[in-house]
């Protein structure tokens, strides 16, 4: 029996060969190769109540920290730091949230302190209030 | 004309498996799994050293790999997706 068709699958030299685009084990990137979508997201459960998903709120900060201040990068630091900002003025929803991780300052907050609340929501953790808000809005609507 | 500035949560955000072709990415701050196709799983990695636009996110995925393709373009659009996933975002 002939065993010469047994070819290496490894040939360093020949691109285009690479029909799905993946990395290939030769350390080929294809960038241009992958027509449809890369991402897909497996929603979690919780993520289904959409109708919830807007109105579920983000207090900031969160209830044992009430009346600290906000870094730029969503820190939360004493009262009156310098370059810190004062928490808004009630809890965010989360229809105002999507808002401003989109770039935009829904009424009622200053615009000004919106990539300090951007930054804390986005440091949210398991345990935090308004983490499984944060959690559903980032989850992709149906 | 300026280009869009593209950052991530650092990799100990996420935890990645390989599955052949595709990497499932859990994010640890949403709670959310994607299931992620080249190159994005390589372009979160290429966003661990500092928020980039697609240039330097390019010359960053160069300098490890062979890249084949029509480059800032198509990172742009895999780009669009990450943040649509919420795995990204523009600054």
């Amino acid at each position: 029996m002939a065993q010469d068709c047994d070819k290496p699958e490894k040939n360093p030299g020949e691109s285009a060969a690479n029909p799905l685009g993946v990395a290939g084990r030769r350390g080929v990137l294809m960038l241009g190769a992958v027509a449809a979508t890369s991402v897909v997201t497996i929603r979690p459960a919780l993520a289904s109540t959409a109708a919830s998903v807007l109105n579920c709120k983000i207090p900031i900060p969160d209830p044992p920290h009430t009346g600290q201040y906000i870094t730029q990068d969503g820190k939360l630091v004493a009262a009156n730091t310098k370059g810190a900002v004062a928490p808004p003025p009630r809890p965010i929803t989360g229809e105002e949230a999507k808002k401003m991780i989109n770039g935009q300052s829904p009424a009622g907050f200053d615009p000004s302190s919106r990539e300090a609340y951007v930054n804390y929501i986005r440091r949210l953790q398991h345990g935090t209030s308004g983490f499984t808000c944060y959690a559903s809005l980032q989850a992709p609507r149906p | 004309m300026t280009s869009p500035v593209y950052a991530a949560d650092p990799p100990a955000a996420r935890v990645a498996v390989a599955l052949d072709a595709l990497v499932a990415v859990y994010h640890r701050p949403s709670g959310a799994t994607h299931l992620l196709a080249a190159p994005s799983p390589e372009l979160l990695d290429a966003l661990a050293a500092g928020p980039a636009d697609a240039v330097t996110l390019r010359d960053r995925l160069a300098a490890l790999y062979d890249l084949e393709g029509d480059g800032t373009a198509m990172i742009d659009a895999r780009m669009e997706e990450l943040i649509v996933a919420g795995l990204a975002w523009r600054i």
